[in-house]
């Protein structure tokens, strides 16, 4: 499919036959660097895919169960989380695996798609690699052809594996092979927007950053149009500028229409050849945009270890801010729209969305004031792992060898994180706030997602000190905080349905304070949370003080 | 004079690793100590456990008076450390990196901060993901001698700086050595720790095998001599002390121990001497000596 593209490309740069040379041995290279990360991918997304048709059997056994689940996924919030719901008024499980969960998998294949680009591309320009291997018998535009070869492959497969599997449970053949190449045509589109970025910048972390931002435009963009397709009245063409749009309009197990596609294909192809055009234009190693220089001097307030921790977080502060202020709003003014869906729904459905008292709206703001805080707990780990970053890649040892104390170092970055908390909460629960407000025409909803946002701020700071007591006691069992927070989305998210008992729920930090507005906040909760998390903080700057710092070189 | 570094019978392993065995060493204050050793031969450990970075499993150490590992703070006011690899922050400039450096130190020079950057040619604007390594380096060099400190613990400081910033450097450490300072300088450059080092202690498999002056070390090797004589010479391989002598016509060459050099030179004169170099040892020939019997058994001619 994107061999096409590149063929079209190719003569777009500076050479033809030559500037390809050495695509083939390139490509062999990558499969033999990916081949943990290949198979991860493309069996990983399918496996998935899987784990979704088993437990969608398991919840949905009679045609009333399932009928009973199409009500909330054909109301805007369903729209929004899910699709457009072809043919959800004559549900199957597979309409619905593809309409709902698929989703997801198209999330994770646009991800796949972006990230072995950006992998193959910049990360290796970066780190100079690349310098050597185009020192060699090696095309201009080898690189960049062998890893969007490299995607397509990976594309290719996910594409039938997802067709086979879903064939194999004994859906409609036709059906499954139109949604495994929906998947496939995900990961080819966000390949092209990442064969874009990574010319733009000269880091990666900046051209993966740029195409998951576009990923996440995708998102809303078809969110805000399924939504209105759903209502019947609204712009539902904005679904027609994702891509993960046309990937939906396939209407897989309905329409199994393949043309939407094209669309995809035609995208795709335009983007990789944006990029051939834009990466002859630059110099090896550097973006388009240029790097500018900085202050020669340190600023004044730019002295202590507190200070210094929180200049190195503050750009990520920056970016998390205007992420959960735009999320934030955009939730937030899905508010009314959501009301008006359920208006006539039913009580049992009422029930599932939280709102058991009767009560719809405050369930959907609590709902969100818990996602926020998931959302900023895994800031938190976040911030903690690149605490393991600067030790680990050798910046910490000369910081530590000043008169910064081990306490004074990652006491200043666990303050800095903590503080850094609640401002992120505050900042989701004021977009959340604004657009609820505008949405349903309230002002004082403000108030109360305000206070549900912040209310959970000592769950979170439970996760941050747990997080940095791992981190300080045996950093390589970091990763392990990620089971606390998954847990926390199980148990806040599908406890009605899995029918947790109560004392199992109650391990997530999460389930103590309480969903603000649905429910009131537990002052006793946020009182022994916050005593809990200040102990294992205490618990992590001492165990710190006495562990051997791993090596930079 | 008082001992800025003191170490004894130091032990230090990593899980099966042995990296220190037994280390001892010991660094007046106010001089210049060369600390010399192979990759892996235990300097950058040694120097983190004097950075109180890494415990010490065993053995006694001393720095500045104090406990490196309890007193780490109070210690690290009084001394600068540039590691071999420096690392910067990608969205810090170097100028950034070098004041916060000063400033969690407890204070710099600003006027000097500014001459060094100018003396080794660093343009503190930019970003530490676009510095080269060299400059890396240069950027934690001039954190380290723009503060007024008593100690500098110097890691194989100038891997990655071109000749020119070599002799930078070089002039930096004598200015630091006439201010009185103290100066621990790993390095397998050897030309820069022959030049610079009052003291020298080599390193090898986690153990000093040899520590002493310069002049003292030399002792304990043999000079090289190339002479020109009137009457053939092939009967100074007879003399005590005298190593691998060959001729070429009028030509010899040899080594001779370093106590025997006196009666040798006495008996080229008697054989008429025309022409005569005599090298002292290099550095490279005082590690040779130490690591060149691994490298005989091993069959190699490899000279790290």
């Amino acid at each position: 499919m994107a061999t096409t593209t590149l063929d079209r490309a190719a003569p777009a740069g500076t050479g033809t036959g030559t500037a390809v040379n050495g695509t083939g041995n390139l490509l062999r290279f990558m499969l033999r660097r990916d081949r943990i990360r290949l198979p991860a991918w493309t069996l990983g997304l399918p496996l998935l895919m899987t784990y979704f048709a088993a437990a969608l059997d398991t919840i949905a056994q009679t045609p009333e169960d399932l009928a009973g689940l199409t009500v909330f996924t054909s109301s805007p919030a369903g729209a929004l989380f899910g699709g457009p719901g072809f043919g959800f008024d004559d549900l199957t499980i597979e309409r619905f695996l593809a309409g709902q969960y698929g989703l997801y998998i198209l999330l994770g294949a646009g991800l796949m798609g972006l990230l072995t680009v950006v992998r193959h591309t910049r990360t290796e320009e970066r780190t100079g690699r690349a310098e050597l291997v185009r020192a060699n018998v090696v095309g201009r535009h080898a690189q960049l052809t062998a890893a969007l070869t490299l995607t397509t492959v990976m594309a290719a497969l996910v594409a039938l594996l997802i067709g086979a599997m879903m064939t194999s449970r004994g859906f409609d053949a036709g059906g499954s092979m139109v949604f495994g190449a929906s998947v496939g045509a995900v990961a080819l589109t966000f390949a092209g927007i990442a064969a874009v970025t990574v010319q733009l910048s000269e880091y990666p972390r900046a051209a993966s950053g740029m195409a998951g931002a576009a990923l996440g435009a995708a998102f809303v963009l078809r969110g805000l149009g399924d939504m209105a397709a759903v209502q019947g009245n609204g712009p539902s063409w904005l679904s027609w500028l994702s891509p993960i749009g046309w990937s939906q309009q396939t209407a897989a197990y309905v329409h199994d229409r393949w043309w939407p596609l094209a669309v995809s294909l035609a995208f795709a192809a335009a983007t990789a050849a944006t990029g051939y055009l834009l990466s002859a234009r630059r110099d090896f190693g550097a973006g388009l945009v240029p790097p500018r220089p900085g202050s020669p001097r340190a600023a004044s307030w730019l002295a202590g270890p507190f200070a210094f921790a929180f200049r190195l977080h503050r750009a990520s502060l920056i970016g998390w801010s205007a992420a959960l202020l735009v999320a934030g709003v955009a939730y937030g003014s899905f508010t009314q729209p959501l009301l008006d869906g359920f208006e006539n729904a039913p009580e049992d459905l009422v029930e599932v969305m939280g709102g058991g008292s009767g009560d719809l709206l405050a369930g959907y703001l609590g709902m969100m004031g818990l996602t926020m805080a998931l959302v900023v707990g895994v800031y938190a780990v976040i911030a903690v792992q690149s605490l393991r970053a600067e030790e680990t890649e050798g910046r910490a040892e000369p910081v530590l060898a000043t008169s910064v104390s081990r306490t004074g170092w990652l006491g200043s970055h666990i303050a800095v994180v903590a503080l850094g908390v609640p401002w992120l909460l505050l900042v989701a629960g004021v977009g959340m706030g604004i657009g609820a407000a505008a949405s349903t025409g309230d002002p004082g909803l403000l108030g109360d997602l305000l206070v549900g946002h912040l209310a959970h701020t000592p769950a979170v700071w439970l996760v941050l000190s747990a997080a940095a007591l791992l981190y300080a006691a045996a950093p390589r069992t970091l990763p392990v905080i990620w089971v606390l927070l998954g847990y926390g989305l199980i148990a806040g998210y599908f406890a009605p349905i899995l029918e947790l008992p109560e004392g199992v729920l109650r391990l997530s930090p999460f389930e103590h304070v309480g969903e603000y507005p649905l429910e009131e906040v537990s002052v006793v909760a946020v009182g022994v949370l916050t005593v809990l998390a200040g102990a294992l903080a205490q618990a992590a700057v001492a165990v710190f003080r006495r562990r051997d710092l791993a090596g930079g070189a | 004079m008082t001992a800025a570094i003191d170490i004894q019978h130091l032990h230090k392993s990593f899980g099966r690793v042995r990296a220190l065995d037994g280390l001892d060493l010991r660094v007046d204050a106010g001089t210049v100590h060369g600390f010399l050793g192979p990759n892996g031969a235990g300097k950058s450990t040694t120097i983190r456990i004097l950075l109180g970075l890494l415990r010490a499993d065993a053995g006694q150490v001393r720095l500045l008076g104090g406990d490196p590992w309890a007193d780490a703070v109070a210690l690290h006011r009084r001394l600068a450390y540039v590691p071999g690899d420096v690392e910067l922050w990608p969205n810090l400039t170097g100028g950034e990196a070098i004041d916060l450096f000063a400033r969690l130190r407890g204070g710099t020079d600003p006027v000097r901060r500014d001459e060094l950057c100018q003396r080794f040619d660093l343009d503190p604007s930019k970003k530490g993901r676009t510095y080269s390594k060299g400059n890396r380096q240069k950027v934690a060099l001039i954190a380290a001698l723009a503060s007024d400190v008593e100690l500098l613990l110097l890691d194989e400081p100038t891997a990655g700086l071109d000749p020119l910033m070599e002799a930078v450097f070089q002039e930096c450490i004598r200015e630091v050595k006439d201010a009185g300072r103290t100066v621990l300088l790993s390095s397998h450059i050897l030309a820069q720790v022959e030049v610079l080092a009052d003291q020298i202690s080599i390193i090898r498999q986690g153990r000093i095998v040899e520590t002493g002056s310069l002049t003292e070390l030399r002792h304990l090797t043999r000079t090289s001599v190339e002479a020109v004589t009137d009457r053939p010479a092939d009967g100074l391989a007879n003399l005590a002390g005298v190593h691998g002598l060959r001729t070429d016509g009028d030509q010899v060459r040899f080594e001779v121990d370093g106590d025997q050099l006196a009666v040798v030179v006495r008996e080229l004169g008697d054989l008429g001497v025309q022409g005569l170099t005599v090298r002292p040892p290099t550095l490279e020939q005082l590690l040779l000596r130490h690591y060149g019997d691994r490298l005989v058994r091993n069959g190699t001619a490899e000279v790290a």
